[in-house]
């Protein structure tokens, strides 16, 4: 018995091993096989030579990377989604905090109907909710025409083919993703330290910065790079809604696979990929270390 | 064991283009020919393929075909990256005619041997590419709106023309195409593409707009936010049977010639079967209800198309004589570089 006890702990750390193994084997195969052998690849063909006539030439060369930095065109782009996707990120938390609240707080027996609603938009692809901003932005969509007919305006906006209209597109795509976060993190966020703090004197918003905002940030940072990464990569939303002229990131990556330049391609990826990995991760950084303090 | 390899690996890569067998009810016949995989656009082309090539021709005669759907720039990266296998994916692919002769340049496609085409000798002589085939063609149009529009265009100078400010619009996609007729209007040539570039920029000063596609063009034009442009024939046809008020005109400078046609890969698994979808593709029945169908001229001699479809589809002798072909050497050598200064001159 006692023989059997000495051996057991050996056993069981075996077994634990053997547990985490299976548990975690088959996710880290698929992401080697799925996604960073191709990333690997991909990075290789960046390295690569464009020629017209061959298509990619086998190099080693950093130019493609040289050429984004050094045209004024290509950081325009690289600017610009991030200015989107920054935009896009800080009112979806604005907007998503105070419906985050509401529905983590809620009492009603309707509250699953009310995250249901939340998650409704995400129940039809990207493109076809971009199909639906056009027929209301339109130069003859219902925007227009209701104020048209209302007497505000007298001439068309023009809405459609507009960073605006990409940001209200992407808003609409990202904030369902903000709200759920938010709402799963402020349910957690037991009510009565809420209470305890009201009841020492602090109004909403000294509660909010003080009590819910320190205890509700994780769930806050999941929500802020999730919605911030989906706005870097997208791609239905500028091309449907920002039209011709108006550039991201996404789709530029796919206008060189289209040309078949995908040296240049792969670099653009590289870069939005990177870019989005270090404003992140930076970002998680900073905010943890300041509430730290 | 090679033959069961074989098969096995058939069958997964016709389940890994993403496609649907079209010809499930001749399945049962299919087993005597084997199996087709055609790449080609999705929508209206792949499903007047299958109605009018494949079920009425192909798989009536025992062939398997399974469509691989996707956009043209898939494909053809699909092309290029399968290009060191031994087999590829797919056993013909339809692409437009500046990307036929791409991917030959590019060394994918298989010469074509006419003698392997019965129907070969019906062909127009301009659409026997040495590396593909012509399926259907139709020309880039002066399209216009006669209640903005007066008087009508005669001519890609008449379109092009900055007078008309935000009367006139662009389609992104089609920047190739529009470039060179644009340089026609301008006194160059389909070489010389300079004078079109410069008319363009002056074009874009006077407030030209630009759509993304064809179908937002569509929509621009049926709600009158622009009164002309330039498109190909066979979409006006199919914008004036849809209730849009537009006409088309068949410039002066001669029209500017689009041809859809199918390539071989070098690595088609089945040249056989690549031969008999090329040459039942080029049959008099499926010519003459492309025409119906899709308002796009045939490409055979011997295919009837009604006068009163001929006179809204078709071109008149004088017209066909003054077809303009892309000089596709030239384009493929400065795609890309049109490519950017289109996306950085005339759309930033």
């Amino acid at each position: 018995m006692a023989a059997a006890a000495a051996h057991a702990p050996p056993e069981d750390g075996r077994t634990s091993i053997l547990s985490a193994s299976m548990l975690i084997g088959p996710a880290t195969v698929f992401v080697v096989i799925g996604l960073l052998a191709p990333l690997a690849i991909l990075f290789r063909y960046s390295l690569n030579r464009f020629e017209p006539r061959r298509m990619m030439v086998e190099a080693f060369t950093a130019e493609n990377y040289i050429r984004f930095f050094s045209d004024p065109f290509y950081t325009g782009i690289f600017w610009t989604t991030l200015r989107v996707a920054a935009l896009c990120t800080i009112i979806c938390l604005v907007m998503g905090l105070p419906l985050a609240y509401v529905l983590a707080r809620t009492q009603t027996r309707y509250k699953n109907i009310l995250i249901m609603l939340v998650v409704l938009p995400l129940f039809v692809g990207n493109a076809v909710r971009a199909a639906g901003w056009m027929t209301l932005f339109g130069s003859k969509g219902f925007l227009n025409v209701s104020l048209m007919q209302l007497g505000v305006i007298d001439q068309p906006m023009q809405i459609m083919f507009t960073e605006v209209a990409v940001i209200f597109g992407i808003i609409a795509v990202n904030l369902p993703y903000m709200v759920l976060t938010l709402q799963s993190v402020i349910e957690g966020v037991n009510r009565n330290v809420e209470e305890a703090a009201f009841s020492l004197g602090a109004g909403p918003v000294t509660m909010f910065r003080r009590v819910l905002l320190p205890l509700a940030l994780p769930g806050i940072l999941a929500g802020t790079i999730l919605t911030f990464i989906l706005g870097m990569n997208a791609y239905a939303t500028p091309v449907l809604l920002g039209g011709p002229k108006f550039k991201m990131m996404g789709p530029l990556v796919f206008g060189q696979f289209q040309l078949n330049n995908w040296p240049f391609g792969a670099a653009i990826a590289f870069v939005l990929m990177t870019a989005t990995l270090v404003l992140t991760a930076s970002a998680n950084l900073m905010v943890q270390r300041r509430y730290r303090r | 064991m090679t033959s069961t390899f074989h098969l096995n690996r058939r069958q997964l890569l016709g389940a890994a283009a993403g496609v649907g067998v079209t010809g499930l009810p001749g399945a049962a016949l299919a087993q005597g020919k084997g199996k087709i995989v055609v790449g080609t656009w999705g929508g209206d082309y792949a499903r007047l393929l299958n109605k009018n090539i494949e079920q009425p021709i192909l798989i009536k005669n025992g062939w398997e075909v399974v469509q691989d759907q996707a956009g043209d720039p898939q494909r053809r990266s699909k092309m290029l990256a399968e290009q060191r296998l031994p087999r590829g994916t797919s056993d013909v692919q339809g692409l437009s005619s500046i990307n036929m002769f791409q991917m030959h340049d590019a060394g994918t496609v298989l010469p074509i041997d006419y003698s392997k085409l019965k129907n070969a000798g019906n062909l127009l002589p301009s659409m026997k590419y040495p590396w593909g085939v012509g399926h259907i063609y139709s020309g880039k149009v002066a399209v216009y709106n006669p209640k903005m529009i007066n008087p009508a265009p005669k001519s890609y100078k008449d379109v092009f023309d900055p007078k008309h400010g935000n009367k006139l619009a662009l389609i992104d996609i089609q920047y190739q195409y529009t470039i060179v007729c644009a340089a026609l209007a301008a006194g160059g040539s389909t070489t010389n593409l300079e004078p079109g570039k410069k008319l363009l920029l002056e074009c874009k000063k006077a407030g030209m707009r630009m759509y993304p596609t064809n179908e937002a063009f569509a929509a621009g034009l049926k709600s009158e936010e622009f009164g002309i442009g330039v498109m190909w024939k066979a979409r006006v046809v199919q914008w004036q049977n849809a209730g849009i008020s537009v006409e088309a005109v068949a410039p002066s400078e001669g029209t500017l010639a689009y041809v859809s046609g199918f390539v071989i890969p070098k690595n088609s698994p089945n040249k056989d079967g690549a031969y008999a979808y090329v040459d039942a593709m080029l049959e008099k029945s499926a010519q003459e209800a492309f025409a119906v169908d899709m308002g796009y001229n045939p490409t055979v001699t011997n295919a009837v198309v009604a006068p009163d479809l001929n006179k809204r589809i078709g071109f008149t002798p004088d017209e066909i004589k003054k077809l303009v072909d892309l000089d596709y050497d030239h384009m493929n050598k400065n795609d890309t570089a049109l490519k950017e200064w289109w996306d950085k001159e005339l759309k930033g």
